[in-house]
């Protein structure tokens, strides 16, 4: 066979009624289910008490003073800068003022970690148990036969992949059956998620997120750092600055720009 | 006082939003048309090298006719426009042609163009 010939199987028109159009249909819909289901699911944020809020803030404060000095004008950059060193040092944002010296709480065993893990699991699971359900509901009703002929060619073996329930040796791989228009509706819905649900919707987008979550939380929240420390080592921080502020020579500037 | 290029930096910030809402609705659009130009290829019974030609041509149109109408004309009105493909305005780039802003809708697309191409091939052909 110099040239394989083109196979052409002459399919039963209502094949496209019964077949591709409900596992369309379904996937698009258990899309939406499930972005409404996770919508609805997602437990309110956590209210933390004033105290511990007000330290994280000030912390925070401090942290943008310093990244950001250059757009305040010397004074107010003084000024700022004394008020927040004699805070930190003196402790008056601490939230247990006495336990100054003492370790900080045991991570595993504060309680305030495990909701946030408890959200990310129940996210995994909305995600995986409908994509199993669909997945054996097609191989149980839908298999044994080809439906489509993708447009472009590919090697042979993908057959094994794509044409689970017909054992031919010689059919070109370019026939599927319906498992493998599962697999490409799963990608190429994602776009119509988009579309339909806005962009951050909770349908198509959990593998990156999942990966992108994962090293942001620790830094300066988790319960096993010390605020103390981080007090006095922001305080340091800021005394070290030298402050030079965008507003000088901003006279200068301005001229240059008006003379061209 | 740092040196100019850090300083200019200050005075002009890069804000991190707008900069995520302009590359999200770039994707937003790439992905559309994507899909769509999937639909015509599937029409036109278009085969494997002519169907991803055809659909490596007309992403890179849909980029064109986006900087043409939204990025250029605003761009050119700054001083620091370089040459005639500056999308400094509104994209960060590494490099000084932003390959990304023009190649990166043959990816995500990509999906999107090959389930409708799939499927109206399967409908119109039959």
């Amino acid at each position: 066979m110099a040239q394989a010939p083109v196979q052409t199987i002459h399919r039963d028109p209502q094949l496209f009624y019964w077949i591709l159009f409900p596992i369309t249909a379904v996937m698009i819909l258990t899309g939406i289910l499930r972005h409404y289901a996770t919508v609805l699911m997602a437990s309110a944020p956590k209210q933390l008490d004033q105290k511990t809020m007000r330290e994280q803030r000030s912390l925070l404060h401090g942290i943008n003073v310093r990244t950001n000095f250059h757009t305040l004008s010397r004074k107010s950059f003084n000024a700022r800068r004394d008020a927040l060193t004699a805070a930190y040092e003196s402790g008056a944002y601490l939230k247990d003022p006495e336990r100054r010296g003492q370790a900080p709480p045991n991570p595993m065993s504060d309680p305030s970690s495990m909701e946030g893990m408890m959200g990310m699991m129940k996210n995994q699971m909305a995600m995986v148990i409908p994509n199993t359900l669909i997945m054996s509901w097609i191989n149980a009703f839908f298999s044994g036969y080809v439906i489509m002929k993708l447009p472009f060619p590919l090697t042979i073996k993908f057959k094994s992949m794509l044409q689970a329930g017909v054992a031919t040796k010689d059919m070109d791989p370019r026939w599927m059956s319906s498992i493998s228009w599962y697999f490409l509706c799963i990608f190429g819905l994602q776009p119509v998620f988009n579309f339909l649900l806005g962009s951050d919707n909770a349908a198509s987008q959990m593998a990156q997120q999942m990966g992108q979550m994962g090293p942001q939380a620790g830094q300066m929240f988790g319960p096993g750092v010390d605020p103390d420390k981080q007090f006095l080592a922001e305080a340091e921080n800021l005394a070290v600055i030298e402050h030079y502020s965008v507003l000088d020579g901003i006279e200068n500037r301005l001229l240059q720009g008006i003379k061209a | 006082m740092p040196q100019s290029a850090e300083l200019e930096i200050q005075i002009s910030p890069i804000v991190q939003e707008s900069l995520v809402h302009n590359s999200k609705t770039l994707y937003n659009l790439q992905s559309l048309t994507a899909s769509l130009f999937g639909v015509a290829a599937g029409i036109l019974g278009l085969e494997s090298y002519n169907g991803f030609l055809f659909y490596i041509i007309c992403s890179l149109l849909t980029t064109t006719l986006f900087y043409i109408l939204r990025v250029a004309a605003p761009s050119s009105t700054t001083s620091k426009s370089s040459g005639i493909f500056d999308t400094s305005r509104y994209f960060k780039s590494s490099s000084s042609i932003n390959f990304e802003f023009w190649t990166g809708g043959l990816m995500n697309g990509l999906a999107g163009f090959i389930l409708t191409w799939t499927l109206f091939y399967g409908l119109v052909r039959a």
